[in-house]
């Protein structure tokens, strides 16, 4: 177990900054950045468990999600390209077209 | 009987006809707007319908069984049909069908030369309901139930509305067409709550229901007496009858003098044996048809306009008939229905000759046609002394008969008023003979003349119906009954007071036309005839009636309708309130979800 605390703890951390950082950034690319930290802070986590369980069960989901975290990002810098094209700009408290 | 199988039977025949004209005028415009091509076709059916009711009424011999029952399943229930829709021809109904054929027959070929001015389409709506009418009125004599009648009567109700309100563009017009409809609708809630409590009690809308309990039985048949009072025109619910002279005068003569107003005094023929073993209600018709009789007489008395005169001399041969039945002696009663219907159809008719040549209602603009018109003339005094009473004529021996059941039940009351009307009749009719025919010309300049032949034609054919049907009443008796015994006529007392009474009437109305001035009585009496219980039925419309009615319509706005305004509106209130939420910032929607995923996992965490 106390092999295992310091990677979580490190990886709670990673989290909670890209938390915060989704939380109060403005600029679309600093968003995307935010959400991969979040992805990866989840990466090290299953792949500090895996470890702590002793079989690749932990390091295959692992490589399932970076894959996966890649197909997002494709998506998410073809989305920030578009608002860029849309607005010229790449704030997102800009894009408020869907406000109530 | 030669009448092959393949044929329609007669009874459908006799409903058939009528209706068959009227789908024919009612779908087909080109033919309606033909006005008189649509009431050849009318006239047509009348005459089929006719026709199979003569043969029906030859056909019926002897009370066993009835010559014609035809019933199909209506109105299914568990166990057994709660009613049935047909036909039922019997010694009953049988009279009625033709009176209504021949009545209807002859005033729809008077139309033709009475409202020959009238624009076609017109013409052609006023054909159509005359045929509605006799198949309505034929469903109402066929049924065999109540509820069937009850249809028929509604139907009927609705005929002399629309009939009434020929000329509708006149305010007048109307105003009285709707008087009557809704006099007759007060009137029907009577009738329709007899028959819920009636089908309550028994489970059965049958002519003769059995095991009926006293008080039921009361009940049922003051509540359907009630109806009887609107269609009859008893009073105090006669006061529709003289406004619905405002429709054209065959129309009174049909609807309002023979065949729909005496619809009241036929369902109490019809349900006999209902009313039979009903004692209390036999005294309630007995007084209501007496003060009727006289007080309606009372009012002809000191009308001018001849319509109404006749209107109120319904009235009051009404009542007659009503007082009879509440006397016991249906079959009396029964018969002045016929006899009444031919000679006041005939003096409707012979009315409207009058106003056809005069251009007039008022019998002050009348005065010395003999000359100008002999056979209206002659028709109409016939029609006349059979209203008063004189023999040979009809009116005098079914009118013995009825005075003569008064006096044999011992309600010395109703009597004395029914004789009292006798007087009455007899001044008002000498009057207004006196008054139309005898003296000067009173309006020369109107050029009075003869009415056509077509006008004339179905006159003379009441006119002879008036003076044959009296002799019948034997024979009317036994086929009713099957016992002579309530329409023999013998000369007894009562026929002989009767008759001096009407002679000395007759009298009085001819002094009185000659000059002696009736203005003081009139005046009085006019006041006393309907306007202080029309202005009592329009307080109640009014303060009563109208009040009801928008208070019913406040909770139907407020109350009703507020509460599902009161669910939209809150719906709308919370939404505008809840679109706040959408701010549209990314930010905000990732901190909810943040805060939503944190929330998620403490329950799930603190649920462990």
């Amino acid at each position: 177990m106390a092999g295992v605390l310091p990677w979580l703890l490190l990886s709670a951390a990673l989290f909670c900054t890209g938390l915060f950082g989704l939380l109060t950034r403005k600029n679309a690319l600093g968003l995307l950045l935010s959400v991969e930290l979040m992805a990866n802070a989840v990466n090290l986590n299953l792949v500090a468990l895996g470890a702590f369980r002793g079989d690749l069960v932990g390091q295959v989901i692992a490589l399932f999600g970076i894959a996966l975290t890649v197909a997002e990002v494709v998506v998410g810098l073809a989305l920030v390209i578009q608002l860029h094209r849309h607005q010229k700009s790449v704030d997102v408290d800009s894009a408020r077209e869907l406000a109530g | 009987m030669t009448w092959g199988a393949w044929m329609l039977p007669l009874p459908a025949l006799v409903l058939l006809a009528p209706l068959t004209a009227f789908a024919l005028v009612a779908l087909i415009p080109p033919l309606r707007r033909r006005g008189r091509v649509a009431g050849l076709v009318v006239v047509t059916g009348s005459t089929v319908s006719l026709l199979a009711a003569v043969s029906l009424l030859c056909g019926q011999h002897g009370l066993d069984q009835p010559l014609s029952r035809q019933v199909w399943r209506w109105l299914p229930s568990a166990g057994q049909d709660l009613a049935q829709v047909g036909w039922l021809v019997d010694s009953t109904s049988a009279p009625m069908l033709v009176v209504v054929g021949l009545v209807a027959l002859c005033v729809q070929v008077y139309s033709f030369s009475y409202l020959e001015d009238e624009p076609g389409p017109a013409l052609g709506r006023y054909f159509g309901w005359h045929a509605l009418f006799v198949v309505a009125m034929q469903i109402l004599v066929l049924a065999p139930n109540l509820l069937q009648a009850f249809v028929g009567w509604e139907l009927v109700g609705l005929c002399s509305y629309l009939l009434i309100g020929y000329w509708w563009k006149e305010a007048h017009v109307g105003k009285a067409a709707v008087k009557a409809f809704w006099v007759n609708k007060v009137a029907d809630g009577g009738l329709l709550l007899g028959l819920v409590v009636l089908v309550g009690a028994t489970g059965t809308f049958a002519w003769d229901p059995t095991g009926l309990d006293p008080a039921v039985l009361t009940a049922v048949t003051l509540l359907l007496f009630v109806g009887v009072m609107g269609k009859s025109a008893q009073v105090p619910l006669h006061v529709w009858l003289p406004d619905a002279m405002a429709g054209p005068t065959p129309v009174s003569a049909l609807l309002h003098a023979a065949t729909m107003v005496a619809a009241g005094v036929f369902l109490v023929v019809r349900a006999w044996p209902l009313f039979e073993g009903a004692e209390t209600t036999l005294m309630v018709l007995c007084w209501f048809g007496g003060i009727t009789a006289f007080a309606a007489a009372c009012f002809a008395l000191v009308e001018d306009d001849v319509k109404k005169m006749l209107a109120f001399s319904t009235c009051s041969q009404l009542g007659y008939m009503v007082a009879a039945l509440g006397a016991g002696a249906m079959v009396a009663g029964y018969f002045h229905l016929t006899t009444h219907a031919m000679f006041k159809a005939l003096l409707f008719l012979g009315a409207g000759s009058l106003i056809h040549a005069v251009g007039s209602n008022s019998m002050a603009a009348m005065g010395g046609l003999r000359k100008q018109m002999p056979w209206t003339c002659l028709l109409f005094v016939i029609g006349g002394l059979a209203l008063a009473g004189i023999p040979p004529l009809a009116g005098f021996f079914s009118k013995d008969l009825v005075l003569e059941g008064l006096m044999r039940s011992g309600h010395w009351g109703p009597f004395v008023l029914c004789l009292a009307g006798v007087l009455l009749t007899a001044v008002y009719t000498g009057r207004a003979l006196v008054r139309i025919f005898w003296g000067e010309l009173r309006s020369p300049e109107a050029h009075p003349h003869e009415s056509p032949a077509l006008m004339l034609l179905p006159m003379v054919l009441l006119g002879v119906a008036t003076v044959v049907v009296g002799f019948l009443g034997a024979h009317f008796s036994v086929l009713v009954t099957g016992s002579a015994e309530g329409g023999a006529f013998h000369i007894g007392p009562v026929g002989i007071g009767g008759l001096v009474l009407a002679l000395a009437g007759l009298g009085i109305g001819k002094w009185l036309a000659d000059g002696g001035s009736l203005s003081a009585l009139a005046g009085v009496a006019a006041q006393i005839a309907s306007s202080p219980l029309d202005r009592f039925y329009e307080t109640v419309w009014r303060r009563v009636v109208l009040v009801a009615a928008a208070g019913v319509a406040w909770i139907d706005r407020y109350v009703v309708d507020g509460l599902m305004n009161l669910v939209g509106w809150a719906s709308l209130w919370g939404a505008e309130r809840a679109r706040r939420l959408q701010t549209g910032l990314v930010t905000d929607y990732v901190a909810a979800v943040a805060v939503g995923v944190v929330v998620l996992v403490l329950y799930t965490v603190g649920g462990l």
